[in-house]
């Protein structure tokens, strides 16, 4: 592997009162290439939100605080950037799919022109912003994208919300995008359409894509390489095939073995059983 | 409801608020108001507007103008007219501006040479070939013979205990009033958006500062606060004073207001996913946090338009307000009390005027908080 685009190392993260932390993120490290997909996968809670909004610095302090780690973008430090420099990371070289669509996107302003705003922020050089934004909201299946712009968040579906905000992330162009279950809102068709987008984009623009989920399919579809965590912790990690073949942590065991396989028929769902693990 | 293709917030503001009838009435009101406030020398004065006496034609009501108001007369077209002609103006930046300066200073220059005139003719009585009166023929000061008659043609609105017009003294003291509530509060407004959204978003002990900050605000009874701030600066008759009095005791609802709005909307993810594009603190302030609280600030503020407008009647009702020569409303009302019995027009009509003017902002302050959600549906 080459000099990694991103790289983490022993995060840290805390919550809560000082002398009986909530550790959040414990000791994460991981790197990743240009063009590479990361998935990562984990129960709920177990530290995937607040790791991904970390890479920019994003999560408030408080209540969070940030204990210990470095994280490395295309080599510049980002724990320590000055805030300027910050906000040029952000949307232009990392940009975020949040978990949330509803209210992720601002109820006052019209979807065309949120998607202005970010165009015309981040990338300067864009001559024709409006059939930009046209482009943007067809790439992500909105039919009639032209009429839609005028729309205010309100007036459409938690999925076209949820895509409205993946035009967004797209059209800043990122080097490295972090999708937080972009697809949880969506239906199959859309869902596979979208990660289609994703998969092309990255073929096209070498776009490296930070995917947190918790389909497994999505994952042995999609990433190159995937990160277990487990109570703040990366529990396993390795190519995809490998850990989907061959799960070394108890944890991703169960995690796996919970997934229903189509045509295997069971009797019921497999539920964790955290006394075996740890 | 369709909106234009990727209208701005300003557009969608005019949009939807231009299809509130009662907003839109309330709005030209004010205008209204202002204008005639601004004019009143020419509508309510017993200056001639024009004369023809001797063969000679003369214009007596501009020399009744004081020199404020010369400037205020002057000064409010030239900057209208500069900014209709901003674009040929300014298409070569130098010389649009060289031209500006010029024009403004020799306007300024030639203002400081106008003298107060105290001109006592009465061009009513006044003998002439021809002359043009305005509307109401008394000027706000003068005492008539016929102390509290009641409305006719000649005292449209009666007179005063003293004789004086009371139609021409709701004309005049409409500059305080108008002046002082709007000013007031924009004053409050300023201060009250400012601290709440510090406070509001940058919470932990920022907040803890501002919020003990306006409880301190509030102990005080604000009215004893004015007086004694108005006390203290011994210059009773300074309009700007009372303005800046009521706007800086006013502000601590505005404030409170706002950072709850903050402290709501932070808790959702817009603002930090306009942060994770790029935004800046101000930012996020100015362009998401704001534009999704301003509902309910706009119409407190224009309840705090009406709350300013009695206040400074109450002001001057002890003494402590502007003084004559200008009556504002609440002079007016608090004068007309004692006559209450039997000359019923000294209260009647400074509080329609008054009643007019709270309910136009009342409604305007709906009205555009109504426009400003794009939610509400408009009718
Ligand atoms: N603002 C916060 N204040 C306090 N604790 C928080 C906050 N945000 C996250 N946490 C805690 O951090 C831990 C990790 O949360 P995180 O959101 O990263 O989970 P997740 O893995 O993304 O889960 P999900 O799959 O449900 O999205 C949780 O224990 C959560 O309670
Ligand atoms: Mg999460």
């Amino acid at each position: 592997m080459s000099a990694p685009l991103l790289r983490v190392e022993n995060l840290g993260i805390e919550f809560g009162p000082a002398d009986a932390p909530v550790k959040a993120v414990d000791g994460v490290s991981f790197a990743m290439a240009a063009g590479e997909t990361l998935a990562v996968v984990g129960e709920s809670g177990s530290g995937k939100s607040v790791t991904a909004l970390a890479l920019t610095r994003l999560l408030a302090t408080p209540p969070a605080r940030y204990v210990s780690g470095a994280i490395q973008f295309q080599g510049r430090e980002v724990m320590t950037m000055p805030a300027p420099e910050l906000r040029a990371l952000r949307g232009k070289q990392i940009a975020y799919i949040f978990q949330e669509p509803s209210s992720s996107l601002n109820p006052v302003f019209t979807i065309g022109y949120q998607i202005r705003e970010a165009i015309e922020q981040h990338r300067p050089e864009v001559r024709d912003v409006r059939g930009e934004i046209v482009r943007a909201l067809d790439l992500v299946g909105i039919r009639d994208a032209a009429t839609r712009l005028g729309d205010y968040p309100h007036q459409l579906s938690g999925g076209m919300q949820q895509r409205v905000m993946i035009a967004m992330a797209l059209a800043c162009q990122p080097n490295l995008l972090v999708a937080d279950e972009p697809t949880t809102a969506l239906d199959v068709t859309i869902q596979k359409q979208i990660m289609d987008l994703l998969r092309e984009l990255k073929s096209k623009t070498n776009m490296a894509i930070l995917l947190i989920t918790h389909n497994f399919g999505l994952v042995s579809d999609f990433a190159d390489r995937v990160v277990v965590m487990f109570r703040g912790k990366i529990v396993e990690s390795g190519p995809t095939a490998e850990v989907l073949r061959h799960p070394q942590h108890p944890y991703t065991r169960a995690l796996i073995e919970c997934v229903p396989k189509l045509g295997q028929k069971q009797r019921r769902l497999k539920v964790i059983d955290y006394a075996g693990i740890n | 409801m369709n909106a234009p293709v990727d209208e701005s917030y300003s557009q969608r503001l005019a949009r939807r608020f231009s299809r509130d009838a009662l907003a839109l009435t309330g709005f030209w009101l004010i205008i209204l108001a202002f204008v005639l406030a601004a004019l009143a020398p020419f509508l309510a004065n017993n200056h001639a507007i024009v004369r023809v006496a001797d063969g000679q034609i003369s214009f007596p009501v501009l020399r009744s103008l004081e020199p404020i108001e010369w400037r205020f007369l002057i000064n409010v077209p030239l900057a209208g007219l500069i900014y209709a002609l901003r674009r040929p103006l300014f298409r070569n930046p130098q010389r649009g501006g060289l031209i500006v300066a010029v024009v403004v200073i020799v306007v300024q220059i030639a203002l400081a040479f106008v003298q107060p005139y105290n001109d006592v003719t009465n061009d009513r009585t006044r003998p002439a070939t021809f002359k043009l009166m305005p509307l109401i023929a008394w000027s706000p000061l003068e005492s008539s013979p016929d102390a509290l008659v009641g409305p006719s043609w000649n005292h449209l609105c009666g007179t005063d205990s003293t004789g004086r017009d009371v139609a021409a003294r709701i004309l005049h003291g409409a500059r305080t009033s108008l002046a002082i509530g709007f000013v007031s509060q924009v004053i409050a407004l300023g201060v009250g958006v400012t601290f709440g959204a510090l406070a509001g978003y940058y919470r932990r002990w920022v907040d803890m500062v501002i919020c003990r900050f306006i409880e301190v605000m509030e102990c005080f009874p604000s009215l004893l606060l004015i007086l004694v701030i108005i006390g203290l600066s011994d210059s009773q008759n300074n309009m700007i004073v009372i303005m800046a009095v009521i706007g800086l005791t006013g502000w601590t609802g505005t404030a409170r207001l706002v950072r709850g709005e903050f402290l709501r909307l932070g808790g959702q993810s817009f603002p930090q996913a306009a942060q994770a594009l790029g935004a800046g603190d101000l930012r996020v302030i100015l362009r998401h946090l704001l534009p999704n609280s301003l509902g309910p600030i706009l119409v407190t503020a224009t309840f705090g338009v009406a709350s300013a407008i009695l206040l400074e009647s109450s002001l001057s009702f002890l003494g402590f307000g502007m003084q004559a020569p200008t009556p504002s409303w609440g002079d007016l009302i608090s004068e007309g009390r004692r006559f209450i019995d039997f000359a019923w027009w000294l209260v009647f009509f400074p509080g329609v005027v008054m009643l007019v003017t709270i309910m136009s902002y009342n409604f305007v302050g709906e009205g555009l908080r109504d426009a400003v959600d794009p939610r509400l549906q408009v009718k």
